[in-house]
């Protein structure tokens, strides 16, 4: 086989990933908002929400210190969302779709991007809603261009644990109950309503946490208009290629007996 | 031309108490050191050629292998012996488990499983009217599909299916669906695809079917190939040895 061959056959592979990807992504999104005369307004609804009973709470607190709060804290919402959002959804997927997982052959990754997909857009509906308090606030829209740089690799870090959970279902069928614990820790242990500073326990242990370093990253660019330290960059890119390279081993092992396993 | 080349192809599966375990159960069992696990052997030392244009129909009893032969042909599952060779794109329709969302359009679903059976997003667009049109379902395309009956949906699978350029068709019990016009339209359909040189597995327990329709037929049993021939001969040999089953 020459070279061309491989680069077409590689090529035709992507385009079929990427198709049949978008397809499950719009079939989900249609099935998600079935029946639904608010359609989007829900998933702006959800943050939107615990945007302003954090605020209330917060803002004369801990959030007095934190400059441009609002943003501080919404922006903490919104990312921890997507990451919440797809990991959540990854437990159930491989039970959700057993049945065709044994009836027909296709890539099992494209469960997983799916789900990424349709849950990257309504992130994407939630950015809409940062940048008008962007506006509001005065901050200005100019670090939200930057954002797609930091949204790529979060993607991909989100995506890897996407396949790291899917995968777990083959050993713990209750894999779904023990994320949504973890998740919920994981939220109280990312600062998205507190900030923490350096010396601090509270910091030391945040530096275990990947979200920590997309976060900080965001929020520098966004929020604060500066370059992050590249230390922040360097954790939150190595964090993902750890998560990706996990993923892909332990997906690469359960991939091809996933459908007699399940 | 051989279509389908199988040679001493085996599949195990590990039958045991610790598949769908929760975590604490995982653990516990771990701990314990003991994960009582028992092999099955769903597939010994097949070996098999199905050249283009024929019809092999698969007989045998419950749990005999026919379904696992057709998941690994497909190649959903994986053999743990022997070596396969496929020549032509492969449509498995194993039940009607093809991704049908009941809560989605027909449309919606016709764009899904069209995609799961490798199509281009552009190929199911310039398709779609014809698959419609086959299934005979041109009033339903914005309908969803809990509200079709069983018939509509077989119509709809199958319809998908032929138009998805297989040249190799894998059946699991579905071969006529839809009422008496539909039937023999499908039939027709398939055999015109078989004339072309596509060729079709069909597992069934309906025995007039694989004498109807297939040209060779082989006989399942605990896994491997009992008798493997023409039609005429392996169903007599198959009903002389199981009467009780085959009435």
């Amino acid at each position: 086989m020459n070279l061309v061959t491989i680069m077409t056959d590689f090529s035709a592979k992507i385009k079929n990933f990427a198709g049949l990807s978008l397809s499950l992504a719009k079939a989900e999104f249609k099935l998600r908002n079935e029946g639904s005369y608010l359609g989007i307004i829900w998933y702006l609804l959800d943050p939107l929400l615990m945007f302003l009973v954090l605020l209330i709470i917060f803002s004369g607190r801990m959030g007095e210190e934190i400059i441009h709060y609002p943003m501080y804290l919404l922006l903490g919402i919104v990312m921890f969302n997507f990451f919440q959002k797809v990991t959540l959804e990854s437990t159930r997927m491989i039970r959700e779709h057993r049945h065709i997982i044994k009836s027909i052959k296709f890539p099992h990754k494209v469960l997983n991007s799916s789900v990424v997909l349709k849950t990257l857009l309504s992130h994407l509906f939630e950015m809409i809603v940062i940048a008008a308090f962007l506006v509001y606030y005065g901050v200005g829209l100019k670090g939200l261009l930057l954002y797609p740089l930091i949204l790529i690799p979060f993607t991909v870090f989100i995506f890897s644990a996407s396949i790291i959970l899917s995968s777990l279902y083959v050993y713990f069928v209750d894999i779904e109950n023990i994320w949504a614990f973890l998740s919920r820790i994981l939220w109280f242990a990312t600062p998205i309503f507190y900030s923490t500073e350096p010396g601090t326990r509270l910091y030391t242990v945040g530096l275990l946490n990947p979200l920590f370093y997309f976060l900080t990253v965001a929020r520098d660019v966004v929020v604060y208009g500066q370059t992050p330290e590249t230390w922040l960059i360097a954790g939150g890119v190595g964090y993902t290629l750890i998560t990706l390279l996990i993923g892909t081993i332990l997906f690469k092992k359960l991939d091809k007996r996933l459908p007699e396993l399940i | 031309m051989k279509k389908i080349i199988l040679d001493q192809v085996s599949k195990k599966f590990r039958i045991g108490f610790t598949k769908n375990q929760t975590a604490l159960a995982r653990v516990a069992s771990t701990l314990s050191g003991r994960e009582p696990q028992k092999e099955l052997w769903a597939l010994k030392d097949v070996t098999l050629t199905v050249d283009s244009g024929t019809i092999l129909g698969i007989l045998g009893e419950n749990g005999s292998g026919k379904s696992t032969l057709l998941r690994v042909i497909a190649g959903i599952y994986q053999a743990d012996g022997g070596a396969i060779k496929t020549n032509g794109k492969i449509i498995s329709l194993i039940g009607l488990n093809i991704g049908l969302q009941d809560r989605l359009t027909m449309k919606d679903n016709i764009h899904l499983c069209c995609s799961m059976f490798g199509l281009s997003r552009k190929t199911i667009r310039e398709r779609f009217d014809e698959i419609v049109d086959y299934a005979e379902l041109n009033e339903f395309t914005n309908t969803k599909l809990y509200q079709f009956s069983s018939g509509m949906l077989q119509r709809l699978a199958f319809s998908m299916a032929i138009h998805c350029n297989p040249e190799i068709l894998l059946l699991d019990e579905i071969f006529e669906v839809g009422d008496e016009h539909f039937k023999k339209k499908s039939t027709e359909t398939l055999k015109k695809l078989v004339g072309k040189g596509a060729t079709i597995l069909l597992v069934t327990h309906e025995l007039w079917m694989i004498q109807k329709y297939c040209d060779k037929a082989i006989w399942m049993e605990e896994g491997k190939i009992k008798r493997h021939g023409n039609t005429e001969d392996v169903i007599p040999n198959y009903l002389q040895q199981k009467p009780v089953n085959a009435t």
